[in-house]
C-alpha cells in the first residue's frame, strides 16, 4: 500500500501549512496503482525548475544565431547543444534593464531578481528561490545548489547577502542526497527511535529561537528567520524518514562518485566533475528529492585554467586579442558540459516523455561580451518546457525586450500566478509573448 | 546585533569550551566576506539550509565525541546519575555547559526544556549519557550558540545604552581571542566588574597578555589581507614550475607568522611589517626566495631568518602570499597589485571598472615586451586612465616579482623598470615603495580602520570617523604597536556603547 496521500497530509499537518506558499495550484503528484509512475500521463508529473550558470559571458558574434524562429541554424558556440535543439529555446537580444554598475555582478542580479544591486548585494530572492518557496515544500529538499568550480559563492539568493552556497564535491553531494537520509521504496526498516529524537531536538531549537526573535531588530530578525526556516526544512527531511518514499520508475540509487578529482597539469577536471554532478542531479530530480536547483558551473570573474588554455578564463576574456579563439574554445567546452547536463535530465523517462520536458532549465551567464561586460543582448537558453507550457525548438531575437519578461514567463509556465516580476526599471507585468506555446 | 560564528570561531569555541581534543572535522557554513571583511560578513549573513544540515551533523558528532566514553565524559559531567533519568544531574550538566556555549546563564525555562529533552532521549535509548548527547546537540544547533547575540541594557538617565555584561564579555573575547569568553571573563560579567571602566581595563590587560591573543591577531590579519583567498589560488604549473599545492598554505603561514612576531612576540612598530628584512620560511618558501633555510626551525618546519641588506625583497609586499594573490594564473597583474595596495594598505576607494569598454591588452611583442609597455594604453586612454593612474604605476613597482613572488630582473627578455612614485613621492624600486608606504600616515590609519571594522563587525559610519581618528592617533602615539591598538579599541567607551542594531533586553 502506498502512502502518497498520507504523506501530503502529514506534511501539511506538521508545518501547519505555514511553509507552503499560496498562489499555486496543487501539484498532482499522486502515484498510480502499480506504484511505478505518477498517474495521469505526462502533464501530471511535477514541474521542476533549475538554473545552469557559467561565468564570464560569451562571444556574441559567435553565440547569437543569425536566423530566427523554428527553422534557425545553431551558431558556432551553440553547436555542442545540437542534439537538444528540439528541447530548447535560444533567447537573444533581450536586455537587463536594471543599472549596470558592477561588471559581472549587475547582470545576474538584474536578470535573476529583477532589481539592481544595492549595497553590493541583491535586494530580493533570485528566481530559483522564488520558485522554491512556491513549489519546494513537497520534497525532501526545498532546493539543491551545486557547482563545478570550487567556490562557496553563488547567485542563488534567499535574500540580501543570503547566498545558498553550492556543493562542489560530487562525493559530498552524493552523501547529502543518497546517504543516511535516503531510502528506496520498500527499504522501510524497523522504526529508529533516534529519528524522533532528532526531530524533538530541532523542535526545541526552534522554540528557543522564537524567544530570541522578539528581542531583535528587523534586519536581524530576517536573518534569524532564515535560520529557522532551514531548521524547519531539516525537520521536514527527517519526517520523510518515517514515511515510505515515493515509488518512481526511474529512481535508483546511483553509484558513489570518487572522493576527489585531482587537478591534471594544474587544471581542474571541470568536465568530469560536471558530468558526475549532472548524473547525481538527474537522479535527485528523478527520485523527487527536490524540484528546484541551481547549478553554479563556474563563477563570475573566475580565472579557471581550462584544459589546453594558456591562461585563466577571465584574463583571456580581457587580454586575448582579435576574435578570441581561446575564449571561444572555453565557451564551447562549457556548452558541451551543459549538453551533458541537459541530456542527463532528458535521459530520465517519465510517462510518455522525459524529465527535461517537465522542467525548465534557465542557462545563462553574467554578461554578453566578457571583454566589455555588456548586459545588452543577454545570452539565455531555456531548456525544457514545463510540460509544454513554453515554446521550444526556436530562436527568439527579443530585441530590446526587458529580460524580466522571460523570468515572468518562466514563473507562469511553472504554474505560479504572478502578476509581475522585478522592480523599477526591471519590472514587467507581461511575459515574453514569443515564449507562448 | 547577531554575529554568526566564523568557521575559526566555531572551532575555537568547541576547543575552549568542550576540550581541544575534540575533532571538528566536518564541513560547515562557509565564511562570507562583505566589503572585504569576514567580520562584517558574519554580521550580515544567516545560515543556509545546507548549513543547518551541516551544523546538525557536527553537533551529533561532537556530542558523541564528548559524552560517549570515559575520560572526556568525566570531564564534562561532574555528577554521577542515580538513574537513567536523573533530572538533577542532567540539570547540572545543562546549566554548566549551556552557560558557556550560550555565553550567559540559562533561564529556568531553557534549562527545563533541555533537561526534558535529555530525559526523553535517555528513556528512549536506556542510557543517561546518551540522553545528554541530545541536550548538548540541541545547544550546539541553537542560534544562541551559532550566533553571538549582542543585547543592550536599557539606558538609565543620561547614560547611553550599553551592551549587557555578558554581551560585552563575548564581544571582548571574540575580538581579542577570536573565541569565547573564559570562566574568569564570565565571572567578571556576573559580578559586575565588566560594568566599570577599571574592571574592563583589568580584563583587557589580562586578555592581551594571553597566548590566545595570537588567534585574534591571526583572524584580523587574515581578513585584512584577504589571506583566506589563498585556498582558491591557482597557478599554471607549466609557467610556475616551483609552485605546488603546498605553497598557498605555507605562504599564508609565513605572513601570519610575521604579523605575530611583530605584534605579539616583539610588540614592535607594526608598520615594519612592510619594510622588514625578517622573514619566516619553510624549505618550500626558502627555495622560491632563493635563501638558505634557517638553522632553527619550529616544529611546523618554519624558521625566522633575515634577508641580506642588498636583497630586493622587503616585508609583506615581498611575500609569496601577496604576490601570488594579486596576480593571474600565468602572469603578474600590476593592476591587481596596485588595487591591493590602494584598498588594503591605504584604504583608498577604487571605483569599479566601467562597463562597455574594450579591455584588451596588446600581446607581448618585440616592441611591447614588459608589462609597463603593455599597460601603456591604461595611461593614455582617458577612460582607462582615471582609475588605472591610481593602480598600475604602484603595481609596476613589484614587477621584479613574478606571479608567485620569485625574483626576476627581466620580462620577456627586456629589463624591468620598477621605478615610480606614490602620490608624488618618487622611488626607484619596490624597496623605495615600501619605505614610502611605511612613512605615509595613511598606512597606520588604514590599519586602524580595518581593525575597527574587524572589532565592530561593520563599517564605520560618518559619525564614527572621529573615533577611528582618535584610535589612529593613539596608535601613532604608542609607537604603532598593534597590541596597544587592540587594547585601545577594547577598553574604549565606544566599544561598550550599544548602537541601534543591538538586541533588547527581555
Amino acid at each position: 500500500m502506498k502512502h502518497s496521500i498520507n504523506r501530503r497530509t502529514l506534511l501539511k499537518g506538521l508545518l501547519g501549512g505555514a511553509a507552503i506558499s499560496i498562489g499555486l495550484p496543487p501539484l498532482e503528484c499522486f502515484i498510480n496503482a502499480n506504484g511505478t509512475a505518477y498517474a495521469g500521463g505526462g502533464t501530471s508529473f511535477p514541474k521542476r525548475f533549475g538554473v545552469f550558470f557559467w561565468g564570464n559571458g560569451v562571444l556574441p558574434a559567435r553565440w547569437d544565431p543569425t536566423t530566427e524562429g523554428t527553422g534557425y541554424a545553431l551558431s558556432p558556440q551553440l553547436m555542442p547543444l545540437a542534439a537538444l535543439k528540439p528541447d530548447m529555446t535560444i533567447i537573444s537580444a533581450s536586455r537587463v534593464l536594471t543599472t549596470n554598475s558592477s561588471p559581472h555582478l549587475s547582470g545576474p542580479a538584474g536578470l535573476l531578481t529583477g532589481d539592481a544591486l544595492s549595497g553590493g548585494t541583491v535586494t530580493r530572492p533570485s528566481i530559483d528561490q522564488v520558485l522554491a518557496q512556491e513549489i519546494g515544500g513537497e520534497t525532501r529538499f526545498r532546493s539543491l545548489e551545486i557547482g563545478v568550480q570550487r567556490s562557496d559563492n553563488s547567485y542563488s539568493f534567499s535574500g540580501p547577502n543570503q547566498i545558498n552556497p553550492p556543493e562542489t564535491s560530487p562525493r559530498a553531494f552524493f552523501n547529502r542526497l543518497f546517504g543516511d537520509g535516503f531510502r528506496m521504496p520498500g527499504e522501510m526498516t524497523t522504526a529508529d527511535p533516534r529519528v524522533r529524537l532528532r526531530r524533538s531536538v530541532l523542535d526545541a531549537v526552534g522554540g528557543q529561537a522564537g524567544d530570541l526573535r522578539n528581542r531583535l531588530g528587523s534586519a536581524d530578525r530576517i536573518r534569524l528567520d532564515q535560520h529557522l526556516e532551514g531548521i524547519r526544512g531539516l525537520e521536514r527531511q527527517i519526517a520523510r524518514l518515517e514515511e515510505n518514499p515515493p515509488s518512481l520508475a526511474a529512481c535508483r540509487r546511483p553509484d558513489m562518485p570518487p572522493e576527489a578529482y585531482a587537478d591534471i597539469d594544474g587544471r581542474p577536471q571541470m568536465s568530469a566533475i560536471s558530468h558526475a554532478m549532472a548524473d547525481l542531479m538527474a537522479m535527485a530530480l528523478a527520485c523527487d528529492q527536490t524540484r528546484v536547483f541551481f547549478n553554479m558551473y563556474s563563477q563570475s570573474v573566475n580565472n579557471t585554467l581550462f584544459p589546453g588554455a594558456p591562461a585563466g578564463h577571465h584574463q583571456l576574456t580581457h587580454d586575448e586579442p582579435g576574435e578570441q579563439p581561446m575564449v571561444d574554445a572555453i565557451v564551447r567546452l562549457i556548452m558541451s558540459d551543459l549538453a551533458y547536463f541537459l541530456s542527463a535530465l532528458r535521459g530520465v523517462p517519465e510517462g510518455d516523455g522525459n524529465l527535461l520536458q517537465h522542467s525548465i532549465v534557465l542557462c545563462t551567464t553574467d554578461c554578453s561580451y566578457g571583454k566589455s561586460h555588456s548586459i545588452d543582448d543577454y545570452p539565455m537558453i531555456l531548456a525544457g518546457s514545463a510540460g509544454g507550457a513554453l515554446a521550444t525548438g526556436r530562436h527568439i531575437a527579443a530585441r530590446g525586450e526587458n529580460s524580466s519578461k522571460v523570468m515572468l514567463s518562466i514563473l507562469r509556465a511553472m504554474g505560479v500566478r504572478a502578476t509581475d516580476f522585478g522592480v523599477g526599471a526591471g519590472r514587467t507585468m507581461d511575459g515574453l509573448s514569443a515564449l507562448s506555446p | 546585533m547577531l554575529r554568526r560564528l566564523t568557521q575559526a570561531q566555531y572551532v575555537n569555541a568547541i576547543h575552549d569550551l568542550l576540550g581541544d581534543d575534540l575533532l571538528v572535522s566536518r564541513p560547515m557554513e562557509p565564511d562570507v566576506s562583505l566589503g572585504g571583511s569576514i567580520s562584517v560578513g558574519a554580521a550580515g549573513t544567516s545560515i543556509s539550509p545546507r548549513g543547518v544540515e551541516q551544523y546538525e551533523a557536527l553537533a551529533y558528532d561532537l556530542a558523541e565525541q564528548l559524552l560517549r566514553t570515559g575520560a572526556r565524559r568525566a570531564r564534562a559531567v561532574s555528577c554521577t546519575p542515580m538513574a537513567i533519568v536523573d533530572a538533577t544531574c542532567a540539570e547540572t550538566f545543562v546549566r554548566a555547559t549551556g552557560r558557556r556555549l550560550w555565553r550567559r546563564p540559562l533561564t529556568d525555562a531553557e534549562s527545563t526544556a533541555l533537561v526534558t529533552l535529555a530525559g526523553n532521549a535517555a528513556m528512549t535509548l536506556n542510557d543517561f549519557h546518551r540522553g545528554l548527547e541530545y541536550a548538548l546537540s540541541a545547544m550546539l544547533q541553537s542560534p544562541l550558540f551559532l550566533f553571538r547575540v549582542e543585547i543592550a541594557e536599557p539606558a538609565t538617565g543620561a547614560d547611553v545604552a550599553r551592551f549587557s555584561p555578558y554581551s560585552l564579555a563575548a564581544r571582548l573575547a571574540f575580538f581579542l581571542w577570536n573565541g569565547p569568553a573564559d570562566d574568569d571573563l564570565l565571572a567578571a560579567a556576573a559580578d559586575g566588574r565588566l560594568s566599570t571602566d577599571e574592571g574592563v581595563s583589568a580584563e583587557v590587560t589580562r586578555m592581551v597578555a594571553s597566548p590566545k591573543l595570537n588567534r585574534g591577531l591571526r583572524a584580523f590579519v587574515t581578513e585584512w589581507l584577504g589571506l583566506q583567498r589563498l585556498d582558491a589560488v591557482t597557478k599554471d604549473p607549466m609557467v610556475y614550475t616551483s609552485f605546488s599545492s603546498d605553497v598557498p598554505a605555507a605562504a599564508r603561514e609565513e605572513t601570519l607568522s610575521l604579523a605575530e612576531h611583530l605584534a605579539v612576540t616583539r610588540d614592535a612598530d607594526f608598520r615594519d611589517i612592510i619594510t622588514t628584512r625578517e622573514i619566516f620560511v619553510n624549505r618550500r618558501l626558502a627555495s622560491i626566495y632563493n635563501v638558505r633555510a634557517p638553522s632553527q626551525m619550529r616544529p611546523d618546519g618554519f624558521g625566522l631568518t633575515t634577508l641580506p641588506e642588498d636583497s630586493p625583497r622587503r616585508g609583506l609586499l615581498g611575500h609569496v602570499s601577496m604576490l601570488a594573490l594579486a596576480a593571474h594564473p600565468v602572469s603578474t597583474s600590476p593592476t591587481l597589485r596596485g588595487k591591493f595596495i590602494r584598498e588594503s594598505l591605504l584604504c583608498n576607494e577604487v571605483p569599479m571598472p566601467p562597463v562597455n569598454v574594450n579591455t584588451a591588452l596588446p600581446e607581448p611583442t618585440t616592441g611591447l615586451r614588459t608589462m609597463r609597455e603593455r599597460l601603456l594604453r591604461h595611461q593614455v586612454d582617458p577612460t582607462c586612465r582615471s582609475c588605472h593612474a591610481l593602480l598600475d604605476p604602484i603595481g609596476l613597482a613589484l614587477e621584479n616579482f613574478d606571479g608567485i613572488g620569485a625574483y626576476r630582473t627581466n620580462d620577456h627578455g627586456a629589463a624591468i623598470d620598477a621605478s615610480g612614485n606614490l602620490d608624488g613621492v618618487a622611488y626607484g624600486d619596490s624597496r623605495g615603495l615600501t619605505q614610502t608606504l611605511h612613512d605615509s600616515p595613511a598606512f597606520p590609519r588604514c590599519i586602524s580602520t580595518r581593525l575597527y571594522r574587524f572589532a565592530y563587525g561593520r563599517h564605520e559610519s560618518d559619525g564614527e570617523e572621529a573615533e577611528v581618528g582618535r584610535l589612529a592617533q593613539d596608535f601613532a602615539y604608542g609607537g604603532y604597536r598593534l597590541r596597544r591598538l587592540m587594547s585601545s579599541i577594547a577598553v574604549s567607551p565606544a566599544f561598550r556603547r550599544a548602537d541601534s542594531t543591538a538586541g533588547r533586553q527581555p
